[in-house]
């Protein structure tokens, strides 16, 4: 394979402490002229065993900090400070010698598995390639939890699930039992049930295994889950480092304090507005002469614009890098108070008149081109659905089941093959696209774009009508002028927002709108959505992967599996005590901070093959002999003969409702 | 929401001041990009730039360069080939840049009616490119000069009927690719109609690729158009043209080699210079 160390050069696995360390890591790089400042002089240690959760949202650095530490970061970036990995440093070495602390110490796992495997070498090569033999490619396999390992060994990439394919990329980085696993968003891209299964993976390998785990996440729930230890970095500093509890139960820094109060929990009290940090992460070209998160800070002083904060033990072992003290810190609210104004009563849901109402909705796609044997995808098998006039409903599933479609079929962007689509008013609804950039015209302006709705009225009142727009969703004019790669994530879902709404349409279509978005701009945007929802008077059909947001965003919630609701019901109730096992456990799989999560086997089935009778049948723990009768034809079902929930599962109770748990809230 | 922060839009790259920094590769591309400009003008200004007429014997036969008052000598009848040369740059330049024009705009319709319409018009359509794509140039332009007359012009036309499927391929690819966008799908949202969307939505996404295409293409056609011009299918007797006069005056290639050899010089100077150009007009619009 690559050079070896040299004997004298192999530390000895016993009698070390840490793994690798930053310190005063600066690391700059240049594109189009500009120096983009990844990383600002960052320092910390991660320790031997532990798995150290280090949180950012976009731009933090924290991925350049994991590629550094790999010793991937590239030729044309500018360094200072170390980076050491078993006291070897990786900025300084050779390119033979980086290659050969990262045989003997490093694994990587790359958030898409698809790009980091070959597509064009069998699975089972690969991790040879890593682990030296087949042999231990397959115990690898088999301890990473791939079933029918031997089998799998000779499937190429494109043949695996996502979940699968991550556990042959963690395979492949726990090969030759490393110090340290550098994992960056390994479960970003997955299901929301497949990512407890990983992180229960990982967690699990680095109990046996007793390597270190650096595990990079956007998530400070996924953080929460696994990690003995949280960095918390902003604008390439660290804010703050310290046991998983501390950092997120007591939070030292601002930051970290904002993100725990903006990020959407199945606790968040659903009749306020969220509170959302105000402004955005600077950017990394922007020199920071203090605290990066200073204009955003509701504690912040003068002095905190000019002095940059190192971080201080605030708590044993919980530093924080901040001047102000910490009781000043935990006492103000550090979350704008303009946000936390009350959401006003729920808007006027008028139950009798339907806005949208599908009415069994089939949708298929022919797969497969040319001569290959071609297959049907059976994106929605049957659904129905009303959302009143002024109702939010939410669309909750994993990949594959429908949501989406439905969206499309809703939105006549795609043709049901049967059943009927209706909407009141014959009017066309408007949509919210999960990429904002890519649903706004590349070479076009704001003001073009809004434009194109109001085509019919003269020049002076479109430019007044365009301004109006984007006032109401919190823009300035001068956005008008600009074009979407001009703007950051939030200002283009603003505009996408406003684009919809500069004709109000009488149903709002949102698909993922902040699944893209960073945890304090998703809050704001989903605040937005509620505030135009009330002042509109629209309905809204909300489709996401996440029941938190949901939660938050819907009068009632639809969980979807293989192109059929499993269960709806009122957002409270479905969350709080859900009936179908799949919601169950859906809603046992968010990550938050003190769950464990109940883990539900398996992925989901292919909509290019169903199972039969009740689809869920394969992963269900309650399923019994009936649930794969071919002759089940399963329906949702009146729960207590209630007109809001209803339940497709025949092992379900269907005698009364169970309770929700309201959450109230804080000190009220 | 929460603070209005001030916003400015900043210009782009192309509204920014021109700078005169040797060092900045922007400068070298705006430079050589203005190669075409520069070449059109002296093709248009080929009758005040030419010493003499070229068409009319002006002095002593196949005087050497230097000598008879001819920069770069004289042909067997005593024609300056400095003269002769300019009005052949002259009308192979434009021959090019119209082959191209046409090119870019029959298969820039055919390419965004295509890609726009998908379905069994792209099916088509490009089916229909696929098959003038496997027509063999010199044969066409062959068949058709033999069938028409021989004729600058139906050269040309011969030339562009196997030319424009390129652009019909490059555009319908661009476009097609924009329209899985989003952006289309929220356009159509809007209200926007087929055509709007193609013209609006489609197609300025399409130019760049189509324009760095036509621009890197001008030297190969000046080349084509040589070759055909060699081998007898360009203009007929008298008219100066580069490759019939290298082709013509062969046999003094070992006596008077400047008869031959400064047409053929001229040919690579202006495929050299198309060539240029147009990498430096992808380097502006397409700096990766």
């Amino acid at each position: 394979m690559s050079a070896q160390l040299a004997p004298e050069d192999v530390l000895t696995d016993e009698g070390y402490a840490v793994v690798a360390t930053a310190e005063d890591l600066h690391v700059t790089f240049r594109r189009n002229g500009k120096a983009i400042h990844a990383l600002r002089g960052i320092s910390l240690e991660i320790r031997r065993g532990e798995i150290l959760g280090l949180v950012g949202e976009s731009g933090s650095g924290k991925s350049v900090l994991g590629l550094t530490l790999l010793g991937l970061h590239g030729a044309g970036a500018t360094i200072s400070g170390r980076a050491t990995v078993r006291g070897r440093d990786m900025v300084s070495a050779t390119d033979a010698e980086r290659r050969a602390v990262r045989v003997a110490h490093l694994g990587a796992v790359f958030q898409d598995p698809m790009t980091s495997l070959n597509p064009t070498m069998r699975v089972g090569r690969q991790v040879a390639e890593a682990a030296g033999s087949d042999e231990e490619a397959l115990r690898l396999l088999r301890l990473v939890g791939v079933p029918e390992a031997e089998s799998r060994m000779s499937a190429f990439p494109h043949e695996l699930s996502g979940g699968l394919r991550q556990r042959v990329m963690i395979a492949m980085a726990v090969a030759g039992n490393p110090d340290l696993v550098i994992a960056d968003e390994p479960t970003t891209a997955l299901d929301v049930t497949v990512q407890a299964q990983v992180l229960r993976l990982l967690r699990t390998l680095r109990d046996e295994l007793g390597c270190s785990v650096l595990m990079i996440t956007h998530d400070l729930g996924v953080a929460a889950q696994i990690a003995d230890r949280v960095a918390v970095m902003y604008a390439g500093r660290l804010a703050e480092l310290g046991e998983s509890d501390a950092v997120l139960r007591s939070s030292a820094h601002p930051y970290t304090l904002g993100l725990m109060r903006s990020r959407l929990t199945l606790g968040v009290d659903r009749t306020r507005a969220l509170p959302a940090l105000p402004g955005e992460v600077p950017s990394p070209a922007a020199p920071q002469p203090g605290c990066a998160f200073s204009p955003r800070c509701s504690v912040a002083g003068p002095d905190c614009a000019e002095t940059s904060p190192e971080p201080v033990e605030v708590e044993p072992g919980h530093h924080s890098a901040c001047l102000r003290p910490l009781a000043v810190v935990r006492s103000t609210d550090t979350v704008s108070p303009v946000a936390l104004t009350a959401r006003a009563e729920p808007a006027g849901i008028d139950q009798d008149t339907a806005a949208l109402s599908l009415r069994s909705v089939v949708k298929t796609f022919g797969v497969g081109k040319g001569f290959g044997r071609k297959r049907t995808l059976h994106a929605l098998r049957g659904v129905s659905l009303q959302v009143a006039q002024g109702e939010s409903v939410a669309l909750v599933g994993e990949s594959g089941s429908g949501k989406s479609t439905l969206l499309r079929v809703a939105a006549g962007l795609e043709t049901a093959d049967s059943g009927e689509v209706e909407l009141s008013g014959g009017s066309r609804p408007q949509m919210v696209f999960q990429d904002s950039g890519a649903s706004l015209t590349p070479w076009m302006t704001v003001e073009q774009i809004l434009g194109e709705r109001v085509r019919d009225l003269g020049r002076a009142a479109r430019a007044a009508k365009v301004r109006e727009a984007l006032s109401l969703v919190g823009l300035p004019a001068e956005v008008g002028a600009a074009r979407a790669t001009q703007l950051s994530g939030g200002q283009r879902q603003r505009v996408c927002l406003a684009r919809a709404t500069i004709v109000p349409p009488p149903v709002l279509l949102c698909d993922e709108p902040t699944s893209a978005l960073d945890v304090s701009l998703a809050a704001s945007v989903i605040n937005l959505i509620a505030r135009l929802r009330r002042e509109l008077g629209m309905s809204v059909l909300f489709v996401t992967h996440d029941l938190s947001v949901a939660r938050v965003v819907a009068d009632r919630i639809a969980v979807m599996y293989l192109g059929q609701i499993v269960e709806i019901g009122a957002s409270d109730r479905v969350t709080s005590a859900p009936l179908h096992p799949y919601t169950r456990s859906l809603v046992s799989a968010v990550p938050d901070v003190g769950l464990t999560p109940v883990i539900l086997p398996g992925e989901p089935a292919s909509p290019l093959n169903p199972p039969s009778g009740c689809a869920f049948h394969p992963r269900c723990a309650d399923a019994t002999e009936s649930c794969q009768d071919t002759e089940l034809g399963l329906r949702l079902q009146r729960v207590a003969n209630d007109d809001v929930d209803r339940v497709a599962c025949i092992n379900i109770d269907l005698s009364h409702v169970p309770t929700p748990v309201y959450i109230t809230p804080k000190g009220a | 929401m929460a603070v209005a922060e001030p916003f400015v839009v900043p210009r782009p790259a192309w509204r920014r001041p021109l700078s005169l920094d040797l060092r900045a590769p922007r400068t070298w591309s705006i430079i050589g990009a203005s190669l075409f400009a520069v070449m059109t003008l002296i093709a248009l200004a080929a009758p005040l730039l030419s010493p003499h007429d070229p068409l009319v014997p002006v002095g002593i036969p196949l005087a050497a360069p230097g000598h008879g008052g001819f920069l770069l000598g004289s042909d067997s009848i005593g024609r300056d080939v400095l003269s002769r040369c300019l009005y052949g740059m002259r009308a192979s330049w434009f021959a090019a840049l119209v082959v191209i024009a046409g090119g870019f705009l029959i298969g820039g319709l055919v390419g965004l009616v295509a890609g726009s319409s998908g379905g069994w018009i792209d099916n088509l359509l490009m089916r229909i490119t696929d098959g003038f794509l496997a027509l063999p140039a010199p044969v066409l332009a062959i068949a058709v000069v033999a069938s028409l007359g021989p004729s600058f012009t139906h050269t040309l036309i011969a030339v562009s009927v196997v030319w424009w499927p390129f652009y019909a391929r490059i555009v319908r690819g661009e476009i097609s690719k924009l329209a899985a966008r989003p952006h289309v799908e929220a356009a159509r949202l809007a209200g926007a109609g087929r055509v709007r969307i193609a013209l609006r939505h489609l197609l300025p996404g399409a130019l760049p690729a189509a324009v760095v295409t036509a621009s890197l293409d001008v030297g190969n056609l000046v080349l084509a158009l040589a070759g055909l011009s060699f081998l007898g299918l360009g203009q007929s007797a008298p008219a100066p043209e580069l490759g019939a006069d290298s082709a013509r005056n062969l046999s003094l290639l070992l006596q008077q080699w400047w008869v031959p050899v400064v047409p053929g010089i001229a040919v690579a100077v202006l495929a050299v210079i198309a060539n240029v150009a147009g990498d430096s007009v992808r380097n502006l619009i397409d700096p990766e």
